[in-house]
């Protein structure tokens, strides 16, 4: 993360630095001086025996840093955490992608890791909602469901000998659209229960991609009653797709009303601020920050302000000592 | 001559090179005073900053007086190029000149030898083996180029890679020297690298005391050799020394 850059005046530089300060005083004080940067010796006690885990490598005996980083111990493991890394997959975390190519049987996402993942044609349900063998036609057919630049939600379903495999075997998985993606550092999106929400007061979806993207955009609603009709145009979809030429009525269907509109950019503007301010994305805090904006009357675009920035910072100071307290 | 050239249509101006050459000489005898003021051992100022590109994984930004150089680094990410399955992972670098980076206006293209001496350079210090199948991509632009380019190229390349958290065994500091006739002269200006007699660079991991790159150009003496080494070992320790102060100061910075 690098320092918070917004232009300040003085008296909002001083509450800044309050406010952060109130933070730190909140969170641990075990990792404070534990900063490492390349080639740093890290003291260890060799008597214990030490694990030296990811980031370090051995120097004449001594444990020595090969990241800019913190240090975390776990018993005898000793390893460094870096400071700005590429998202690390787990099996099971919800991450959104994007499509940067079509390829056999399979879909290449850029998913802001090492390599790019894999989604097969045959690990995700098809648009006509039938479970059947994946033919020929269907992967002449695979532009029609996904294309190049497309934006993708899906689920990490392992390593494969041939990279990351995605799965998309459900409703809630599939093409993103009529939204904003937003990136922000994957250290900033915790694993949670539950990573799709539905903020029915503004009529939008938030998906918060454990790699740090994150998706804004109107609300769809999963369309389990919606299956039959489509069965019966299954034929249609498959095989006469007309891309070009969307009907009036289709144009109609896609008209996102101004309103919606503008809950997706203030929903927006409220990641952004998280994400400058280096603070960690959860539903509740972008609610918190909308409801605040909203209440305040300030305009969308002056939401990412520096003035904003700060209110955001003292209300989560706020927040998190008050949390501190009730426990 | 002068006739001549004042016949020929304005756009064409004779380079001054040969003409330069004839009068430098006598400037680099025995009590000649760098063009700059600096002491003949003495580098000029190094800055150094982190982050200065958002898109990338990891940048840096270096000043060495007037060279100004900014690196970023990205990936390690899937290598693009279709190629054979590979345990290690891949460095690739570039080093381009703007157009507006030397006096005169320039073509600003990119620079085939420095960006294989940088890669030769970096390519002892990153543990190729922690990203097998990808590449890192290390682009290397020079705003303002006034002598030296290459070392504060590498310096700064190495902070940026630091930067974007790629492993490395260790930051790596380069300097150069020139050599006139009986002087060493450290971090040489344009000015003087275009008089110079030889030069040679030094690229090393201070903290192991390992030498990654060497290079040597020109007339040397063996002593002379010696001595150019010996000062720029010191030099890098010293470089490093700023340079980790940057690192960690960004460090710092971000754990708030």
């Amino acid at each position: 993360m690098r320092e918070i850059q917004l232009p300040l005046s003085q008296t909002q530089k001083v509450r800044l630095q309050k406010a952060l300060e109130t933070l730190e005083s909140l969170s641990r004080k075990v990792n404070s001086d534990a900063s490492v940067i390349v080639a740093d010796s890290i003291h260890v006690n060799h008597e214990d025996g030490v694990l030296k885990g990811h980031g370090t490598a051995d120097l004449n005996g001594e444990v020595v840093a090969t990241l800019c980083g913190v240090v975390e111990r776990v018993n005898k493991l000793v390893y460094v955490r870096a400071l700005r890394a590429k998202y690390k997959p787990e099996v099971g975390d919800i991450v959104i992608g994007r499509v940067v190519e079509v390829a056999q049987k399979r879909w290449r996402l850029y998913i802001n890791y090492n390599q790019d993942a894999v989604l097969m044609l045959s690990s995700m349900n098809m648009p006509d909602g039938v479970q059947r063998r994946r033919t020929a036609l269907d992967e002449l057919n695979m532009r029609r469901i996904f294309e190049e630049k497309d934006v993708v939600c899906a689920e990490v379903r392992g390593f494969q000998y041939d990279g990351l495999h995605l799965q998309a075997r459900s409703r809630k998985y599939g093409k993103l659209n009529r939204g904003q993606l937003l990136t922000v550092p994957p250290y900033l999106v915790k694993r949670q229960k539950q990573h799709f929400h539905h903020l029915e007061e503004f009529g939008i979806d938030l998906i918060l991609g454990c790699n740090g993207f994150v998706w804004v955009g109107e609300h769809v609603e999963a369309k389990d009653d919606m299956i039959e009709d489509e069965v019966s145009q299954s034929d249609h979809q498959v095989l006469l797709p007309n891309k070009n030429s969307v009907s009036l009525e289709e144009q109609e269907k896609n008209y996102t009303i101004l309103e919606t509109r503008k809950y997706i950019c203030r929903a927006a503007n409220a990641v952004r601020v998280l994400s400058t301010l280096g603070f960690n994305i959860t539903l509740e805090i972008i609610k918190g920050i909308i409801d605040l904006s909203l209440s305040m009357n300030i305009d969308i675009h002056d939401m990412l302000g520096s003035e904003f920035g700060v209110l955001v910072a003292e209300k989560e100071a706020e927040r998190r000592s008050s949390n501190k307290k009730k426990r | 001559m002068a006739g001549k050239s004042g016949a020929t249509p304005a756009t064409y101006s004779p380079s001054l090179t040969t003409s330069d050459k004839k009068k430098k000489p006598p400037l680099f005898n025995e009590d000649w005073v760098r063009p700059d003021g600096r002491a003949f051992q003495q580098c000029r100022p190094a800055f150094f900053r982190t982050g200065a590109v958002n898109a990338a994984s990891g940048s840096a930004y270096a000043e060495f007086g007037n060279t100004k150089v900014i690196v970023s680094v990205f990936g390690p990410r899937e290598s693009k190029k279709a190629m054979m399955y590979s345990d290690i992972g891949r460095l690739n670098c570039n080093v381009s000149f703007t157009t507006f980076a030397t006096p005169v206006r320039g073509q600003g293209s990119d620079h085939k030898e420095y960006s294989a001496m940088l890669h030769k350079a970096l390519e002892g210090a990153i543990i190729l083996e922690t990203f097998p199948k990808t590449t890192v991509d290390v682009f290397a632009l020079v705003l303002e180029s006034s002598g030296s380019e290459l070392p504060v190229i590498i310096s700064c390349a190495s902070l940026a890679l630091a930067d974007a958290g790629i492993m490395m065994y260790d930051l790596v500091a380069s300097v150069s020297v020139s050599c006139f006739s009986k002087n060493l002269v450290i971090d040489p200006i344009s000015e003087e690298e275009n008089n110079q007699d030889g030069s040679l660079m030094i690229t090393c991991m201070p903290s192991r005391y390992e030498i990654t790159q060497l290079t040597v150009t020109g007339e040397w003496s063996t002593p002379k050799i010696n001595e150019g080494m010996q000062l720029c070992l010191d030099a890098c320790g010293k470089l490093a020394k700023i340079m980790r102060s940057c690192l960690k100061e960004a460090a710092s910075d971000s754990q708030e």
